[in-house]
Parts: structure tokens; sequence; C-alpha cells
């Protein structure tokens, strides 16, 4: 479902943030990207959208090459990507607004877009809170409304970043049960490794801009690995 | 009075359940005709007019009342100097060459009666509908969209960077900053003003991924739907029949 090959990308200043990754994630699987500050998560996962183009390498997302422009053109209506501040995300004036806005981008008649909304608000527990304004939301609710919103796109893929960034201990409990009745393939960058434990088979440890190393979870109960990558294992 | 850019929750009211279009359409050219008044007699009636159809549509009195102090705090320099400076008319108050004409307080009572007017009927118009629903009427209407969609996120996004602005003062007060006429507190001032700035472009640049990932591709669609009524043509033609009415008085004195 996702499949890389060496792929470089440098900013715009020089800096190389992604240096040669290479990785891949089956149909239907949920892996943990994790690594420290800096380690290119995001970049990457802009990369896997279509926002930012790679100078090097090969990407293959959901039988999409985001290189070829027509082929980036349909990324959105198969890969969905919550980004780490919602209120990035939440731009519009209500959160029917908002969650119908990628469904109205496809084009789709009113009718279906309604339904969308309906039922990408029912997925995340939001029923009848169409008319609520986002900025009045809690952190809570504002991720699972940003989730709503690439939900209605009926994604194949689900690329989460951070997803509990901002979240008090309930909010996270709720979105880790909400990630796990989630369908698709997910790719989930995160610091909080105890919610990777809890949602993902899989993980990927990523380290100035390089894959360090990939297997199962159970990979985090090497402490020294995680400390020598900035992080901490989740298993006490 | 308050500068909370709040917007206020919309009530049920006449008002509140006319196509957005034609409220829109006919508020626009009732503060159009006020603003072209020019004597007294019908400007205090455009008042009362505006302050009629604020009623009627159930804007919020503590909200309406808020916004206007503040308007007529702004007003006052102008209503304290006009009084002054019109010269034609009859003194009713002279010392030495400083003198207060009658024709100068009644272009002062003109001026602050159609400025009160002008701003309740933008206000009544304001809560009586969603603010997306309105400038979504606006579109409608032929407004550039591309202004619309300006509008719309400036709105969404200023609670955001209010939030971090208060986050900002809180951080300056506990390290023991103070407002003060300094030089280094208008250095401070403007760095906050600068790392506001800073945030507000980062966080446009994230605005904008985010839309990109969800397919936007330069134009705004919305759910929102209009459908016309022939109370809405009956709203719009009484309001726009009055607003004629006062125009005309105004244009025969």
């Amino acid at each position: 479902m996702i499949d890389l090959r060496e792929l470089r990308y440098s900013y715009p200043d020089g800096r190389i943030a992604l240096d040669g990754v290479t990785f891949s994630v089956a149909a239907g699987e949920s892996v943990g990207l994790i690594g420290p500050n800096g380690a290119g998560k995001t970049t990457l996962f802009l990369c896997l959208s279509g926002v930012f183009r790679p100078k090097l390498g090969c990407v293959n997302i959901a039988g999409l090459d985001p290189a070829d422009a027509a082929k980036r053109r349909q990324l959105p209506t198969k890969v969905g990507v919550v980004f780490q501040n919602s209120d990035d995300q939440l731009f519009s004036s209500t959160v029917a607004e908002d969650v119908a806005f990628g469904p109205l981008n496809l084009g789709l008649p009113a009718d279906q877009v309604r339904q969308r909304v309906a039922d990408s608000l029912g997925q995340v527990g939001m029923i009848g809170q169409d008319e609520r304004v986002p900025f009045q939301l809690s952190g809570g609710e504002k991720r699972r409304a940003a989730i709503a919103g690439v939900l209605a796109m009926r994604p194949e893929v689900l690329l989460l970043d951070e997803p509990s960034m901002f979240l008090d201990p309930r909010g996270r409990r709720e979105l880790i049960r909400l990630i796990n009745g989630l369908p698709g393939t997910k790719l989930i960058a995160s610091h909080d490794l105890a919610l990777v434990r809890d949602t993902c088979s899989r993980v990927i440890v990523m380290d100035a801009g390089r894959v360090v190393i990939e297997g199962p979870t159970e990979l985090m109960k090497d402490a020294a690995l995680m400390e020598k990558h900035g992080l901490e294992t989740p298993f006490v | 009075m308050s500068l909370n850019p709040e917007h206020v929750t919309t009530r049920d009211s006449c008002f509140a359940r006319r196509d957005a279009r034609w409220r829109l359409a006919a508020f626009v050219l009732a503060i159009v005709g006020v603003a072209l008044l020019r004597q007294i007699g019908p400007a205090s009636v455009a008042l009362g007019f505006a302050l009629l159809l604020a009623i009627t549509g159930r804007v919020p009195g503590n909200w309406l009342r808020a916004r206007l102090g503040l308007l007529l705090l702004a007003l006052i320099p102008f209503l304290v100097l006009l009084p002054f400076t019109v010269e034609r008319g009859e003194p009713l108050w002279e010392w030495r060459s400083i003198a207060i004409t009658d024709a100068g307080l009644i272009v002062a009572g003109t001026l602050a009666m159609k400025t009160v007017a002008l701003v309740t009927l933008a206000l009544t118009l304001l809560a009586t509908a969603p603010l997306h629903v309105t400038l979504c009427a606006a579109s409608k209407l032929g407004a550039p969209k591309l202004i619309v969609q300006l509008v719309l996120l400036t709105y969404r996004y200023v609670f955001v960077l209010l939030e971090e602005l208060g986050r900002l003062r809180v951080a300056l007060r506990v390290r023991g900053f103070r407002n003060a006429t300094s030089l280094h507190a208008f250095h401070t001032i403007g760095q906050v003003t600068g790392t506001l700035l800073v945030r507000g472009s980062d966080r446009a640049e994230r605005v904008s991924h985010a839309m990109r990932c969800r397919g936007f591709d330069g134009h705004f669609r919305t759910l929102t739907r209009f459908q016309s009524t022939p109370a809405d043509v009956l709203m719009f033609l009484l309001i726009v029949g009055a607003t004629s009415g006062l125009v005309a008085w105004d244009v025969r004195e």
C-alpha cells in the first residue's frame, strides 16, 4: 500500500530532511513511525501526500506516484493526512462545513456530501455537533473533527501526525479507541510510544532523515535503542 | 464596550428565517441609503428605523450596546469639535473668536444619528445569520470570491491569533514585563508583534498544506443552499421602500 525507495528531500535552505528513506507498509497494516524531533516524520508525510516534491527516490502510495502531476491530483481521494495541530486543519466556520470541505472538492453532489458528513461525524462520535464553531471545541473534539474531515474523503491510507499532541489523558484514551476502530492502512508518526504500542503492530524508527530500524512493536522494549534515538521505552 | 470579535449566536427571528441573499441585499441598500442622508430629520427617523429592525431581528441587547458604546466613544472627538467648526448659522455661544453655531450642532447630531443607524443596520445583518451564511450569500450576489474566502479565513484564525497573543502576554507578565512608555517596553511590543506575524505566517503555510491534502484547488465550495420565497421579497421591498422614502424626504428638504 505504501512503498518508498531511497526517498530524498532537502529544504530550500539546503538542509537534508530525508536521506534515502526506504520502507513498505502492507494494506490494512497499522505502523508506527517514531523518532526524535527533526527526524523527518512530518516532512515524510508531506512528501507522501504530494505537498512536498522529493528530489530523488520512488514513492508509491495507494497505487499512485506523487511525482506524477495527474496522480498527485488523485491523492486526496486515497490518502488522508491528520496534522499535528488540529487548528491548522479546521479552517471552516462550522464543523459540518469543515467535514464537507474535502468531499465538496471532489465534486460530489450535495446529498452525497451530507451523507458523508453525517457518517464521518458518527464514526468519530460527534453526531449533533455539525453547527459548532471549531474554535469553541475542546482539544479532543478538535482532533475528532479533524479526523472526521479526513474520513469523509474515504481514504485508503491514513497518515496521522502526532495524533495525541495537546490531548489530556481522557482525550488520548478516546483517540486510541478511535484509531483502533478506523479501517484502512494507517501510518502513525508519534513521540507517544505508548499510543504507538496500543495502536500499531509494527514500528519504523527514524532519526536524522533515515530509517534506523524497523520491526514489531516489541522493538520499543530495547531501552538502549530508544534512548540512543531520543525516545523512551513505553514498556515498564 | 467591546472589541471582542466573537460572533453573536443567531436567534430565531423573522430576519433569521429569510433567505440570506435577500436579507443581505436589503440591508446593504439600506446602509447605502442611510449613508446618503444629509438632513437631521431623515437621519433621526433612520436611527429609529434601524433600532426597530434590530429589535425585530432579536439582536441581543448587550451585544449591540457594547458595540455601539465603542462606536460612540470613537465619535466623541467629532461630536465635540463639529459645533465649533461649522461657521454658517446663528451663533448660540461665543467667546472671542470661538463660537458654537446651531448649524454645527445640527451637523454633529446628524453625523451621530447616521453613524449609529449605519452600524446598527450592519450589526443587525451580522446578528441574524451565521457569518459564513452571510458571506456565502455575498458570494452568490457577485462579491469577489477571493475577498469572501479571505474574510472567512481571517475570521476563523483571528481567534487563534488572539489566543497566541494571550499566551505571549502571560509569558511576558510572568517574567516581570509591565506596559510602560519606555524604550524597553516599545522594543518588547515590537518583538511580540513580530513573533505573532511569524507564527501567523507559519500557520498560514500549514493551513495551506492541510487544504491541499483535502483536494483544495483554489475554489471554495459550500453546502449552504438558498431558496427564495415571497416573504423574502416582501422583506426586501419593505426595507428598501422605507429607505427610499427616507432618501426622497432628505432630497426634498
